[in-house]
């Protein structure tokens, strides 16, 4: 062999060494440890509870949905002719799919809403695929919960879930496949689920440790039952941008009563103050960098 | 010489450049886990090529079309190649392309790791490399190839020419991994975009030197000045998609899917990019052939003349 040719070989070989060394450093699909109750934690709640609701607006003019070319499976645009993005449902000035959840707080009598623990409910959530859309959009499960997934298009679906905290995974599923039974074991908010078939199809999946959560429907009003009376942080999430948009808001709820909190996102949302019932700090708007 | 070998190895390349172009086609649409099966799609051999399934298994198709072809270029060498080096470079195609597919199933299976994800697309090149390689070394001209009398200039080209072999393919390296790093609906990395831009500015200095180098220095050898002109003309041709395709990819967070202009772009930045790299390796192999290392070795060249030998 002469020196060319050895160049050349070492070269190639070394290459492809590096290559294929880079390949086994793999990361991102580690299977995460359940989450685990704390041992000091205060157990179930029991007691009186009062509501969270509200609704959420959208100020200013709403982005106009965009056509989607289904001409890659015809069976989408046959189902749904005028396939559009479904990203912000805006009607008369209110705004749906915006999830909304305690994320942290006091119980009167000074313990942490976070030291209480709920079980998962035996009831499943379901998710269906529905002309070429998850429906629902939005949606939140306990840990542990669940999650149905359907499929009621004549066409293939893919599942595909791609948590930060919780297990990755992603699963094809047929026309007139039987449905996918899947349970999230960590909290997350919020996770993108997204179907590698057809790329505009998006959903995202609250896994909460409470269920202290809800999802604002097409006239933009939300509730949530069961909270213990104290003083909570409420956060409204909504898509968009590269991690979605959150606000906040400090909610104190009576003992069998209600609070009042409304959100607004859309233009100059950020400075308009929503009035509360309660008490109530104004409104932040600032982009989520952690989650997704 | 087998003529019919050259053209079957020409053909080879050919083909993997065409399996280059569909690669691309799965990641400009964000296809590559349209189904979580592999090999099989969907537990089929020939699936319902609908949605992004027609990108993904239309690329399995290709691939597999593409090993096949190897399998036979190989027997094809070591029926009819004398010289060692060359069998054993047929026989690193085949492993190359063994490894390449099962990359391209653990991509399915992980779920498309950038680490994994960047080293298919790497190793894609390397394979694309080796089968413009083989073309170049069964063809009558690096066979008939006369030796050159003498190197004119301070830097040995052939150095000059591996410089800038080098420079693209670790430039090809960060565009597979910039590729990678995030879907069409995410903005790409900063940091890895400054980092391939500072590439681009590397190749034009490292290749645009060497090609004019020769063309300069050996005015008048087509053998050499040929593939100089080519890769020059790439590069000019490469450097505007590069341009074309980072303002269509940043654009396309809004889009609501993967859209054209973006994906013929980006796809075309690709396989330009691929052939800038076949038309350098061709230059460089060729310097190798026909110039001695340093004009002192020019009359003790090894190896050059067109005998017989298992060294050609």
């Amino acid at each position: 062999m002469n020196k060319q040719t050895k160049v050349w070989l070492v070269l190639s070989i070394a290459l492809s060494l590096l290559a294929l060394g880079s390949a086994c450093t793999k990361s991102g699909t580690n299977t995460p440890a359940p989450e685990t109750s704390s041992t000091a934690g205060a157990g179930p709640y029991s007691g009186p509870t009062g509501t969270i609701s509200g609704v959420v607006a959208f100020n200013g003019t709403p982005p106009a949905p965009k056509k989607i070319d289904t001409t890659a499976d015809p069976e989408c645009g046959r189902k749904n002719p005028n396939l559009s993005t479904d990203d912000t449902i805006v009607k008369d000035g209110k705004l749906a799919n915006v999830f909304i959840y305690v994320k942290e707080g006091s119980v009167e009598g000074g313990k942490k809403i976070g030291d209480y623990t709920w079980a998962a409910p035996s009831s499943e959530v379901q998710l269906d695929q529905n002309g070429c859309h998850y429906a629902p959009h939005v949606l939140g499960v306990l840990v542990n919960q669940k999650l149905k997934i359907t499929n009621s298009d004549n066409t293939t679906h893919n599942i595909h879930p791609t948590p930060k905290l919780n297990a990755e995974w992603n699963q094809s599923q047929t026309a007139g496949a039987p449905p996918i039974e899947k349970a999230f074991t960590r909290a997350e908010v919020l996770i993108p689920v997204k179907c590698n078939q057809h790329p505009w199809m998006k959903a995202y999946i609250g896994v909460m440790k409470s269920p202290l959560f809800s999802v604002s429907g097409t006239d933009g009003a939300y509730e949530i039952k069961g909270v213990p009376p104290g003083t909570y942080t409420v956060v409204a999430w909504r898509e968009g941008g590269a991690a979605g948009t959150e606000k906040t808001m400090q909610v104190t709820v009576p003992a069998n009563g209600s609070a009042k909190a409304d959100f607004a996102f859309g233009e100059g949302a950020a400075t308009s103050l929503v009035k509360p019932s309660l008490q109530m700090m104004p409104a932040i708007e600032f982009p989520v960098l952690h989650n997704h | 010489m087998s003529k019919g070998l050259n053209r079957f190895a020409i053909l080879v390349a050919c083909a993997t450049f065409f399996l280059i172009i569909a690669g691309a086609l799965v990641t400009s649409n964000d296809a590559g886990l349209a189904t979580s099966d592999w090999p099989l799609s969907n537990g089929q051999v020939f699936p319902k090529m609908v949605g992004n399934l027609f990108w993904e298994h239309g690329h399995r198709m290709v691939a597999t079309t593409v090993g096949m072809l190897t399998i036979v270029l190989t027997i094809y060498i070591l029926s009819k190649e004398k010289r060692q080096w060359v069998r054993r470079l047929g026989i690193f195609a085949l492993l190359a392309v063994i490894a390449q597919g099962l990359l391209g199933g653990l991509t399915v299976k992980l779920m498309l790791p950038l680490a994994v994800s960047s080293a298919h697309a790497t190793l894609a090149q390397l394979f694309f490399c080796t089968t413009v390689s083989l073309a170049v070394f069964t063809s009558r001209s690096w066979i008939e190839a006369r030796p050159l009398p003498e190197e004119k200039g301070n830097l040995p080209l052939r150095y000059l020419c591996a410089a800038a072999l080098v420079t693209i393919f670790l430039q090809l390296i960060l565009g597979a991994t910039l590729r990678h790093s995030a879907t069409w609906d995410k903005p790409l990395p900063t940091e890895l975009i400054l980092a391939h831009v500072g590439g681009a500015f590397a190749v034009t200095f490292t290749l645009g030197g060497a090609a004019v180098s020769v063309l300069r220095r050996h005015k008048g050898e087509s053998f050499l000045t040929r593939p100089a002109m080519i890769a020059l003309g790439l590069l000019v041709v490469q450097l505007f998609l590069g341009l074309a395709a980072y303002l269509t990819r940043a654009a396309s967070p809004k889009d609501p899917q993967p859209l054209n202009p973006m994906i013929s772009i980006t796809v075309a930045h690709v396989a330009c990019g691929a052939l800038v790299f076949a038309t350098t390796i061709v230059l460089t192999l060729r310097t190798f052939r026909v110039l001695p290392a340093s004009a002192t070795d020019a009359r003790m060249s090894h190896g050059l003349t067109p005998i017989k030998t298992d060294s050609y």
